[in-house]
């Protein structure tokens, strides 16, 4: 089939119930994932629109790469008016969704409106359509139970893409979630409040047969062969694949505490005394002692090589959560003193099963606790605040409502968030790049728009960070358009010009191994002019300004690039 | 002499018959530099491949190592500049 004809947008209104398939504009012919939302809610969304009203829309792009299983290359993206930033959103995540999307030719899902009457639904699209279902019956199930549900009515090689109670209340840190290769609903698009603005339209879960349609057309087999082959070889040939199969992402942990960056009680230290206990080397350690149903390497979506995932298992040896990530551990152990993983995986399964972002409850269950409502280290009752979310009391939804909200609710000037979206397990003030891209990124501070950690700099020396962050920032921005995991980055980075080759063997294009980077700057151009039209100034690409007062232990660092330098950012 | 404490990180850390090795305490003659400490420990990753943190600060193979320094190795990121990452 002709590339033409293959690829479509799909328009879906929660108001009439239309459902239309619309041919691929050409001007977003050559974009996708982060670069093609932003293209489209450019074109389409009122940047001063109200994030959960009716012209709001939330919009599901899988990257340029996606749907032929290259390892680490079959991210979804989800892009929408942000109600916790207020501005541009993209969120992305693995699993299976961007891969079946990409078997139904469907470059982009457009949700718009605003249902007039209240109830819940489900959309089912397969190769022949799309079309509405009744699900009154999920309201108020968490993401596990809806899940296991759904796939025993749709079969279990479908994707799934749901909310939990946390998206149905429009709770600013509700994210969505997605099957992971196991059926697994624990890969969530998890930043920004995507999900409530998915609950707002009454919408609980969208089921995709990607299994109905077919492989996207390939303008030349054989050119993509040879590039598939080079590039598999390239990251199985990273020393850093080995790191990040072994330890996963929890390797960051010991790093972060050597660099004085861990987040710690709230970010006034960057060393916790317990790090050790919840480091990526120590959960190998228990997680192979156990055995049973642990696994320390695990792939979240098909064809992966690296599988940096895990499933995290108790005592017993039972899965309590899988995965079990650093940015989790960071936000909900160190930072709010808690020294023991098990602990953290039960908090997290918790979130999970809500619905919500473990990042933006972590950093609020933070917040919470300078203002003296538990303790530190005190996981039973960390764990029953987040039941106040759950139960949906005036507490629980100050805290679902993420960091800055708490802040404000309990006078609390310590809130770790630029953008009112909260910090990553990075202080900013040791890690001074990072702080740039949190500080300047459309996006709010996220720790997938741009980290710096592995520079070899002297990260507490301000000089030469913004270009730092600039760099990185570009580049991450490009590889979220191509649908590539952070962590695909291992094998382009020692092939890069095998970029290029994919996407002219894949779509007949012809474009330079620059692409990377034009997507990355197009993206970045794009998300930046809708947070202007939507009211942003200089003062949202700041760091709260208490970083720029209070000293960070060890190092007694405080946060001192330049406000004038931080403007120049996107200066190039 | 000077002394010197080595956290290893990941890879970096070594399964022995007395156990994972994770630290280590290291005498160097003065005016050591941090090669001549990778020399010494045989570690096979280049340094351009390595993280090399001394005291929370990253340094480079050409630093020199004082007395009671902590030492943290770790494997970095490496590859084509433009499309460098660091995560």
């Amino acid at each position: 089939m002709e590339q033409r004809d293959f690829y479509k947008v799909y328009r879906v209104n929660m108001r009439t119930h239309d459902i239309s398939q619309e041919p691929l504009p050409q001007s977003w012919e050559r974009l996708g994932g982060r670069a093609l939302l932003a293209r489209i809610l450019l074109d389409e969304v009122p940047p001063t629109c109200e994030p959960l009203g009716p012209f709001n829309k939330l919009i599901f792009a899988p990257g340029l790469l996606v749907g032929y299983s290259l390892s680490s290359c079959d991210r979804i993206s989800i892009g929408t008016k942000s109600p916790l930033t207020g501005g541009i959103k993209e969120s992305n995540a693995g699993g299976r969704t961007g891969f079946q999307l990409m078997q139904l030719g469907i470059r982009a899902l457009i949700i718009e409106g605003k249902p007039d009457e209240e109830g819940w639904w489900l959309l089912h699209v397969d190769a022949q359509g799309a079309k509405f279902v009744e699900a009154d019956e999920f309201v108020g199930k968490g993401v596990y139970e809806t899940a296991d549900a759904l796939l025993e009515r749709y079969g279990r090689k479908v994707a799934i893409a749901l909310i939990g109670q946390g998206g149905e209340m429009q709770l600013s840190s509700a994210g969505i979630q997605h099957l992971d290769k196991d059926g697994v609903p624990s890969r969530i698009s998890a930043r920004g409040g995507v999900g409530a603005v998915m609950g707002s339209k009454g919408l609980k879960a969208i089921i995709f047969d990607g299994a109905t349609g077919e492989k996207p057309p390939v303008a030349d087999p054989k050119a993509f062969q040879a590039a598939r082959k080079k590039y598999t070889q390239a990251v199985l040939n990273h020393p850093q694949s080995k790191v990040y199969h072994d330890y996963g992402t929890a390797a960051m942990t010991m790093m972060c505490q050597s660099l004085g960056s861990l987040p710690t009680r709230n970010f006034s230290n960057g060393q916790f005394e317990k790090a050790e206990f919840i480091s990526g080397e120590y959960m190998r350690k228990i997680q192979l002692e156990r055995d049973d149903e642990c696994e320390v390497s695990h792939a979240c979506m098909s064809g992966c090589v690296i599988q940096s995932s895990n499933v995290y298992g108790g005592p017993d040896g039972k899965v309590i959560v899988s995965p079990l990530e650093y940015e989790t551990i960071g936000l909900m152990g160190s930072n709010l003193g808690i020294g023991d993983l098990d602990v953290i995986a039960r908090m997290n399964r918790e979130v999970n099963d809500l619905g919500l972002d473990s990042i933006e409850i972590g950093a609020a269950l933070g917040v919470a606790a300078e203002a003296g409502l538990m303790d530190w280290g005190d996981g039973d009752r960390a764990m029953a605040l987040i039941e106040e979310i759950r139960a949906g009391s005036p507490l629980g939804r100050i805290l679902g409502s993420g960091a800055s909200v708490t802040g404000k609710v309990f006078n609390i000037e310590r809130v770790p968030a630029v953008k009112n979206q909260a910090m990553s397990a990075y202080d900013p003030r040791a890690i001074k790049g990072t702080g740039v891209t949190y500080a300047t990124s459309p996006q709010g501070a996220d720790h997938t728009c741009g980290l710096t950690i592995r520079a070899k700099v002297d990260h507490l020396d301000p000089k030469g960070k913004v270009d730092l962050s600039r760099g990185s920032q570009i580049s991450m921005a490009g590889y979220d358009s191509l649908g590539a995991c952070i962590f695909a980055g291992f094998g382009f980075s020692l092939v890069p010009e095998v970029i290029s080759e994919f996407l002219n063997s894949r779509y007949g294009w012809d474009v330079e191994p620059s692409i990377l980077k034009v997507l990355g700057k197009e993206s970045l151009k794009l998300e930046r002019a809708f947070n202007l039209r939507a009211g942003f100034t200089a003062a949202d690409d700041r760091l709260p300004e208490w970083m720029t007062r209070e000293p960070l232990p060890p190092h007694d660092a405080v946060f001192d690039v330049p406000g004038s330098e931080l403007d120049m950012l996107f200066d190039w | 002499m000077i002394h010197i404490n080595v956290r290893l990180h990941t890879i970096l850390q070594r399964q022995t018959n007395q156990g994972l090795i994770d630290k280590v305490e290291v005498s160097l003659p003065i005016g050591s530099t941090m090669q001549d400490l990778l020399d010494y420990l045989r570690v096979e990753l280049s340094p351009d491949a390595l993280l090399l943190v001394i005291n929370g600060i990253v340094a480079d193979e050409e630093t020199r190592l004082k007395d009671n320094d902590i030492i943290n190795l770790m494997p970095a990121i490496s590859g084509g500049e433009s499309e460098r990452l660091y995560f």
